[in-house]
């Protein structure tokens, strides 16, 4: 039978361990956060190369691309 | 050890790890959360075949050792340039019970696709590398589909989707681009019959690429 609620001085349990202490669930945040959900577009094409917006918001081009994209950071998250 | 508080509209679990305490849950932090689903499925996405012109031809007379001068045609072909895109609509952003357009922080895609017809690279008689996998595969924001790169390694052509949101639509947009690539050719006169279009790209005509897929979108939130 799953566990409804159980509390222990190491771990807590509640709605069939789907609430658990030992799991780390992923949150919003503002500082130290461990990697990033992408929000939009975040590549470019011109003159046969390519722009990839990495998920800092940094562009990282190859040799050839000449465009003018500009993509945006994604939303950080931290565990 | 753990510590759990329901206080005042709040639920926070933490857990001990190296005498530190980490906070594993909070009702006060935003938390990604799927509010919703759409799925489109066999949508097309389609490039056409590239084009060439004929760019220079010069004839002329070069001595070649052993054989004396000789009749000598210089042939220049080159791909078109191109930059082509396009953008569809292809859901809706999922609206709450008072059908209002929920504002979705992010998108998840989840996808399932074969390649249709496999374009060719112009210059060879094999099929241009695709990235899609054979699989179910996921991203966020942009998928590189086709690449081809020149002798050195440098790009000269690109395909690519994104899918967004733009206001209460999801989007879909489709882009390529094509740098101009040479293509140069010498025939002695007594060794070509028709040399203009024997230095041609050979597969420009199998260029054209389609893609069906069946796509998954999980509109995500951080707070309801």
């Amino acid at each position: 039978m799953a566990v409804v609620l159980n509390i222990t001085p190491s771990r807590f349990r509640a709605s069939g361990s789907k609430l658990d202490s030992q799991r780390r669930y992923i949150r919003k945040g503002s500082s130290g956060t461990e990697f990033k959900f992408v929000t939009s577009q975040n590549m470019d094409v011109s003159d046969g190369g390519l722009r990839y917006v990495d998920p800092d918001g940094n562009n990282v081009d190859d040799s050839v691309y000449n465009g003018n994209f500009s993509g945006s950071a994604g939303i950080g998250v931290k565990v | 050890m753990s510590k759990f508080v329901a206080d005042n509209s709040r639920i926070q679990i933490t857990e001990t790890v190296s005498g530190v305490d980490q906070t594993v849950f909070d009702t006060n932090d935003d938390m990604p959360h799927i509010v919703g689903t759409s799925q489109i499925n066999n949508q097309t996405i389609s490039f056409a075949a590239m084009s060439q012109t004929e760019h220079q031809t010069v004839q002329k007379w070069v001595e070649i050792p052993g054989y004396g001068y000789q009749y000598i045609w210089h042939y220049r072909w080159a791909i078109d340039p191109a930059e082509n895109s396009s953008i569809i609509d292809i859901a809706n952003v999922p609206t709450d019970e008072d059908n209002n357009t929920i504002d979705v922080d992010f998108i998840v895609v989840q996808a399932t696709g074969t390649r249709t017809v496999n374009g060719k690279d112009p210059r060879f008689n094999q099929a241009l590398p695709s990235t899609i996998p054979s699989k179910t595969f996921s991203f966020q924001g942009s998928v590189l589909l086709e690449a081809s790169g020149e002798v050195n390694g440098a790009s000269w052509m690109r395909r690519i989707v994104s899918i967004y949101r733009s206001g209460a639509k999801i989007k879909m947009k489709v882009q390529e681009s094509i740098a101009r690539l040479d293509r140069d050719i010498e025939f002695y006169k007594f060794n070509a019959v028709n040399p203009s279009a024997e230095s041609k790209f050979p597969h420009i005509a199998d260029t054209a690429s389609t893609y069906s897929l069946n796509i998954t979108l999980f509109f995500g939130k951080f707070r309801q």
